[in-house]
């Protein structure tokens, strides 16, 4: 921060330009979403919260909204906590099993997600072992896909990390548990914290490895959005963005606020 | 009590061994270094007695207690980071706080010991400070008064004065001792810098490829060398070929150069053999200083060096180079370069070491 001054009024320029580029079709979903008028159309023919009204009102989407959220915040703890774990196992130990498992935790990211979702359906299936078309069959397929976030933030913030400032604690009476809580976790909970904003969010929109597991008749909100488009096209799908975008935004005040991210960039 | 021994201690690493076979025994309120080049496998020996690393075999005891298998929060044993380890998510005061909290001590008390140690390190009123707030010898201080507040058995400090500049070194230094010796704490420090061995220990292990060599006072070790290790790695020796004649016990004769001489005898001499005789550039003696007793050599001068305080020549015998130091003083002999001199030193100040 304290280089604020050296940044050029081109650079300024870019950034703004960057940022206005990826939050527009952030604004046109919300104005879509604010029409007046029968059909989705942009720009909107006046505005209106008739189809907020009807959103809130829909018991498919608000049905799907929820849905999502407990999918979404169930896929965040699971992934958030092996993913911390496995981060942290990657970090200290050296060698090519640990190299090896690294990369094998990032395939679900390289991997396209039609695949994944393809070849857990068809293992669900062919072993019947009663997870295809199930909320925990979809469940592991949003951990598989959420993981590899996870895993790369919080691995990215142990990198660095001085593992004499837990032996420093150990010697002065902590155990094992102890350090790790007071020292280790308190220092990387910004990566965390980060991982888990992404997980959810990731999961949140989820959607083409989610076609292939859903629960019939209990679809996740991208799903429901798309549905709905196919056979109406209405603008309470586009309300229903807003309220995914609002979710959204707040996950990740939340989360920011429950580890001060200020106090990280602070230092 | 919290003398320390060390039994068999070994550590190996698959193929080699990072410590061999380290047999130490430190007594109450040492302060005990240990000293070597980088890679002899001090911080391995010190980790294991902190409890970090598991010796590959050996015993580690504590007074009467062996603590070979006790975790590390078992041991009472503080030690400091050669990059000191400050949590730099807690204030001064919490980092001192720490082990005193885990102590579960009543927060009235826990707040009198840290401002207490806080003043004992001369940090009286950075309790609020962050790590990022703090020099490095302030840093220095305050993780020895985090270890210090808890009053460990024994206080192990790694290179402790390797990352800070010059001056502060040199005051540094003084100050551990001064602090040391005020509360005979027995501590084990590492150092790779003689300097600091010689001027803080009372004993040193000098260890060398994952060896203790020798053990012995600051003196013993600067004057009494028992291998060309030590010798070389300790101050400059000159180290000259020479063959035995005689060995007996603590004494030998050898020649150099077709003359003869008294030394010490450094162990394991059998005449007829080759050695290597070391003496220390300051205790030759050029010219009129010889004394009667003195091992004496006939050599030319190659070259004088002036250095203010201190002359040093390059002198010739036979084949072999010798470098002598001479104190810059009043009415000294100086010795042009061609010059044809006697030199020589007191046989107790020389040490005959197998080759
Ligand atoms: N975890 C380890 N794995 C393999 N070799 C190691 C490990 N730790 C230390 N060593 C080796 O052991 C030797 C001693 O290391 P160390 O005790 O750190 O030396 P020093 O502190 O004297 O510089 C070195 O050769 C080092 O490479
Ligand atoms: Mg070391």
């Amino acid at each position: 921060m304290r280089d604020e001054a050296a940044v050029s009024p081109l650079m300024k320029a870019i950034a703004i330009l960057a940022l206005v580029v990826l939050l527009l079709p952030v604004a046109i979903v919300v104005l879509a979403g604010l029409n007046a008028g029968e059909y989705l159309t942009f720009p909107p023919q006046g505005l209106s919260l008739r189809w907020v009204w009807a959103f809130l009102s829909s018991p498919t989407f608000m049905g799907a909204y929820l849905y999502s959220f407990v999918l979404a915040l169930v896929t965040t703890l699971i992934s958030t906590a092996l993913g911390t774990l496995a981060s942290i196992y990657l970090s200290r130990s050296r060698g090519r099993a640990a190299a090896a498992l690294r990369g094998f935790f990032m395939l679900p990211i390289v991997l396209p997600g039609v695949v994944l979702g393809l070849a857990l359906y068809v293992f669900y299936v062919s072993t019947d072992i009663g997870l295809a078309r199930s909320f925990p069959g979809l469940l592991i397929g949003h951990v598989l896909v959420t993981f590899p976030f996870v895993v790369a933030t919080v691995t990215a913030s142990m990198v660095g990390f001085d593992l004499s400032l837990e032996e420093a604690a150990r010697s002065l009476g902590a155990s094992p548990w102890t350090a790790f809580r007071k020292i280790t976790l308190r220092l990387i909970a910004p990566g965390i914290s980060a991982g888990s904003i992404f997980a959810f969010i990731i999961s949140f929109g989820q959607f083409e490895t989610t076609l292939f597991l859903t629960v019939p008749n209990h679809e996740p909100l991208p799903m429901a959005m798309y549905i709905s488009l196919r056979y109406k096209f209405e603008p309470t799908a586009a309300a229903a963005g807003i309220f995914a975008i609002a979710l959204v935004a707040l996950s990740t005040v939340v989360s920011a606020r429950l580890v001060s991210l200020r106090r990280v960039f602070r230092a | 009590m919290s003398d320390i021994r060390l039994v068999n201690l070994t550590k190996s690493y698959g193929e080699g061994n990072a410590v061999s076979d380290v047999n130490l025994q430190i007594g109450e309120g040492e302060f005990f270094s240990l000293l070597g080049p980088s890679g002899c496998g001090k911080s391995t020996t010190l980790r294991m007695i902190a409890g970090f690393i598991r010796p590959t075999s050996g015993q580690i005891l504590v007074g009467r207690d062996d603590i070979t298998a006790l975790p590390p929060e078992k041991r009472d044993i503080g030690i400091v980071f050669q990059n000191y380890a400050i949590f730099p998510h807690m204030n001064v005061a919490e980092n001192i706080a720490f082990g005193l909290k885990l102590r579960k001590l009543p927060k009235a008390e826990i707040a009198r010991r840290v401002t207490e140690s806080l003043k004992q390190v001369g940090l009286a009123g950075y309790d609020e400070r962050y790590q990022r707030q703090l020099s490095g010898g302030e840093q220095q201080r305050v993780a020895l008064a985090r270890v210090l507040v808890t009053e460990p058995r024994i206080l192990l400090l790694d290179e402790p004065l390797s990352a800070l500049d010059k001056g502060l070194r040199e005051e540094m230094k003084f100050w551990i001792k001064d602090l040391q010796k005020k509360l005979r704490i027995t501590t084990i420090y590492v150092t790779h810098d003689q300097d600091e061995a010689l001027t803080m220990s009372d004993r040193i292990g000098v260890m060398s490829k994952s060896r203790v060599v020798q053990v012995g006072t600051p003196q013993e070790i600067y004057e009494r060398p028992k291998t060309l290790f030590v010798t070389s790695f300790i101050g400059h020796s000159n180290v000259l070929d020479v063959r035995v004649l005689r060995a007996e016990e603590g004494s030998a004769l050898v020649s150099l150069a077709g003359q003869e001489l008294r030394t010490r005898n450094g162990g394991g001499l059998s005449p007829g053999a080759a050695a290597k005789l070391v003496v220390r550039p300051e205790n030759i003696l050029m010219g009129s200083a010889l004394g009667p007793t003195d091992a004496r050599l006939e050599a030319s001068v190659i070259s004088e060096i002036y250095q203010g305080a201190l002359v040093r020549y390059r002198l010739k015998v036979g084949d072999q180079e010798i470098v002598a130091e001479r104190q810059n003083q009043a009415h000294v002999e100086r010795f042009p370069p061609g010059a044809e001199v006697t030199i020589g030193w007191d046989p107790e100040w020389s040490e005959a070491l197998v080759a």
